[in-house]
């Protein structure tokens, strides 16, 4: 969790970067007078790494995935609850009273 | 709802809370949640909590709570004597609380002073005559005392103004099943359905009462909804996949007569069995020959009479092969007494 949080920053760092280098390459044209086709390769795989460090950062930190498959462990409904709003209480239990020494004390 | 994995939690909690592991407030919480009716255990350990002053100070405000939930459960193990304590401590707590004068009234209803409890709950429908749970109560009593038809009709009035309850619409599923009107209750799950789409014990439900039913497109329905019952639970619910199997060959049979290019292919069926022998085999191996027999009897379409009958019993969960085995015995009985 806390590599993952390192490494996204580190992927936005080298994103931003990636930016001012462009920027700068871009200042550096105007001058030059040439015209402007592309960051040059260094950036492009400075801007790669970025891009994959914080995708990788984005999918670890904020947990784990939950599956979305209706019949996975998690989604698989196994039974319904009891309809306690509508439970009736003179059923066949009536009959076998539980133990008798339950009390509430105070 | 209770998914697979709060089946798993709950029974892992409910034996570390028998053995004497602790945790008990965490399974009575898990309960509480899941809304399940496990009356005997939450009034054993629920009374232990609150009988010991420094666990019971340790839930704050959730001690309420707690007293309801025991207070409730004690009324249902007929225990009258400690619902009345735990609604006393509330009452003290809350002099003006609607929601104590309806365990009040349930106290009542579970002692069987039912002329007192429909007065309690007429009063308390007249300070708010919105209260959903006032209204099931009523219909509950009507059921307790044996007005079924009472209960139904109540139930009625009450859907008319909560459509959207579905476990209003469950019970009234379930008692029109009781009395066999199997047309009502398959629109009750036609409902159902309709509101919560993707839980497969309604899907598997509507399908019993539509095979029950009978008719070739009943039957074809039927199938229909015990395939997408499959297909929710990933092939996990045994009774589906026998349903698949009865359907195949009732439909068999009375489509024989009949033009034979509407015959379906029988693949859905041996896919089913297959699945059946596949997981009776790894779960229950001793039971395998009798599934087996059971499933090749079923295809050759000798007897169905007696496996209609076990579509009236109703288990769903998908581990009770007790319950299977004896459905299946039907046939093979049958089967020898016809040679």
């Amino acid at each position: 969790m806390r590599l993952g949080f390192l490494v996204g920053v580190f992927g936005v760092v080298i994103l931003a970067h990636a930016a001012i280098s462009t920027i700068r390459y871009r200042g550096l044209l105007k001058i030059m007078e040439e015209e402007f086709y592309g960051p040059p390769a260094n950036v492009m795989v400075e801007l790669l790494l970025g891009l994959v460090l914080c995708m990788w950062a984005a999918l670890t930190v904020p947990g784990k995935f939950l599956s979305i498959h209706p019949h996975s462990e998690e989604n698989r409904i196994v039974s319904l609850p009891a309809n306690l709003d509508f439970m009736i209480f003179n059923h066949r239990g009536k009959v076998f009273p539980v133990a008798t020494d339950l009390k509430l004390k105070h | 709802m209770v998914t697979k994995t709060e089946e798993t939690q709950l029974e892992r909690l409910e034996n570390q809370v028998d053995n004497g592991g602790g945790g008990a407030w965490e399974y009575l919480c898990l309960v509480g949640r899941l809304k399940l009716r496990r009356s005997e255990k939450v009034l054993k350990h629920g009374l232990s909590i609150l009988n010991d002053p420094k666990k019971r100070s340790a839930l704050g405000s959730e001690e309420w709570t707690l007293y309801e939930q025991v207070a409730i459960a004690a009324l249902d193990c007929q225990s009258l004597d400690v619902s009345k304590d735990c609604i006393k401590v509330l009452r003290k707590g809350f002099p003006e609380s609607k929601r104590v004068g309806r365990l009040e009234a349930m106290l009542l209803e579970a002692k069987g002073s039912w002329a007192e409890a429909e007065k309690a709950y007429s009063s308390l429908l007249e300070d708010n005559p919105l209260d959903q749970v006032v209204h099931k109560r009523k219909v509950a009593m009507a059921k307790a005392q044996g007005d079924i038809s009472g209960a139904i009709e109540g139930l009625n009035k009450y859907l008319e103004i909560f459509m959207a309850d579905h476990d209003a619409w469950r019970e009234l599923a379930e008692i029109y099943v009781s009395l066999q009107m199997y047309k009502q209750a398959a629109f009750c799950y036609e409902e159902l359905i309709l509101s919560q789409p993707t839980v497969p014990l309604y899907h598997l439900a509507y399908a019993d009462v539509l095979y029950t039913l009978g008719g070739l497109e009943n039957l074809q329905a039927a199938k229909k909804y015990y395939a997408s019952t499959i297909d929710l639970t990933g092939g996990k619910t045994t009774r589906a996949l026998f349903g698949i199997c009865l359907c195949t060959s009732a439909i068999g049979q009375l489509a024989k007569g009949r033009n034979k290019e509407e015959k379906e292919s029988p693949e859905l069926q041996s896919l089913a069995a297959a699945a059946l022998e596949k997981d009776y085999k790894q779960r229950a191996p001793g039971k395998l020959s009798l599934v087996t027999t059971a499933l090749k009897s079923l295809k050759s379409n000798c007897c169905t009479e007696e496996m209609l009958i076990w579509a009236h019993h109703s288990s769903d969960d998908d581990n009770s092969h007790a319950t299977h085995l004896t459905m299946i015995h039907g046939p093979i009985q049958a089967q020898t007494i016809f040679q």
